[in-house]
């Protein structure tokens, strides 16, 4: 099946603004750029969507970044976040994000679990960005975009 | 008020222990269905409420609430899916499954805090 309309920059804002409020307490300290991003990132962390759409939620940042995340969600000062705590706070991210990108795709689909890797960029072959914003969290900037399957 | 949150992931499982300890509640926790599983039977009691994920790894919580719907000495835990599935189809076939309520990833507490009081799961005073 082929899928006319893909979520666009500002589905991804509106996604990735939703998320951070809810779950970063991040109203006060967030600022989307639509369609922007940061060439700084550390980390990555992925959720794949096989279904009637083919693709990929890509979030990426800092390693300073991905600490405060981690710190948010643990109720943790930053610099006592464990490495494996830092990871499982990325894949969650990531993991909300890609639910409700999917959210957004014709039924039926499945997403995979979080796969988080030190690397500024996951390489997806045969797949293309369909879109990307850009969020800054308490100064720090984090990537989101998504990836989707040439075959699509 | 006795609680279970199965999730695999350690940050969302910290969220949710906060947010029912504030409630009252004693907390497990499990890190997939499987695991989960193993905590009801070794549990002292059985908890009045189970906060499940959908996508996990060694049993889901799709799987985990049909193992659950088996055994009559748990037929009073309410069970309530937080996941980030949130397809019509998903939600429906989780229900039919023995789910009693959906909870769709981002939740906020207020949101989380509605779906538990129209369940009879927050206790008098919590709400006003």
């Amino acid at each position: 099946m082929t899928v006319d309309v893909l979520p666009t920059a500002v589905d991804l804002d509106g996604i990735a603004e939703q998320v951070w409020v809810a779950f970063l307490d991040g109203g006060n300290e967030l600022v989307i750029h639509s369609g922007q991003s940061d060439d700084s990132s550390e980390l990555s962390a992925s959720v794949g969507i096989v279904g009637t759409y083919d693709g990929h939620v890509v979030v990426s940042c800092t390693e300073a970044a991905s600490r405060d995340v981690a710190s948010a969600l643990f109720a943790m000062p930053a610099d006592e976040v464990t490495e494996d705590e830092v990871g499982d706070a990325l894949g969650e991210l990531a993991n909300v994000l890609g639910g409700n990108v999917k959210s957004m795709l014709p039924a039926p689909s499945t997403m995979s679990l979080p796969i988080v890797a030190k690397t500024q960029h996951q390489h997806f072959p045969g797949t293309t960005e369909v879109c990307r914003t850009m969020v800054t969290w308490r100064g720090n900037p984090f990537n989101v975009a998504l990836l989707v399957s040439r075959n699509n | 008020m006795l609680g279970i949150v199965i999730d695999d992931s350690r940050a969302m499982r910290r969220i949710l222990r906060k947010f029912l300890e504030e409630l009252g509640f004693d907390v497990l926790e499990a890190g997939h269905g499987r695991e989960a599983l193993e905590v009801l039977d070794g549990a002292d009691a059985v908890p009045e409420l189970a906060l499940i994920d959908w996508n996990m790894p060694e049993m889901n919580g799709l799987e985990f609430v049909v193992e659950v719907r088996k055994r009559p000495e748990w037929r009073n835990i309410t069970l309530v899916m937080v996941t980030t599935e949130s397809e019509h189809s998903q939600i429906v076939k989780a229900l039919a499954s023995g789910a009693h309520e959906y909870v769709i990833k981002p939740f906020t507490k207020d949101g989380m805090l509605d779906k538990l009081a129209l369940l009879g799961l927050v206790p008098v005073g919590v709400l006003s």
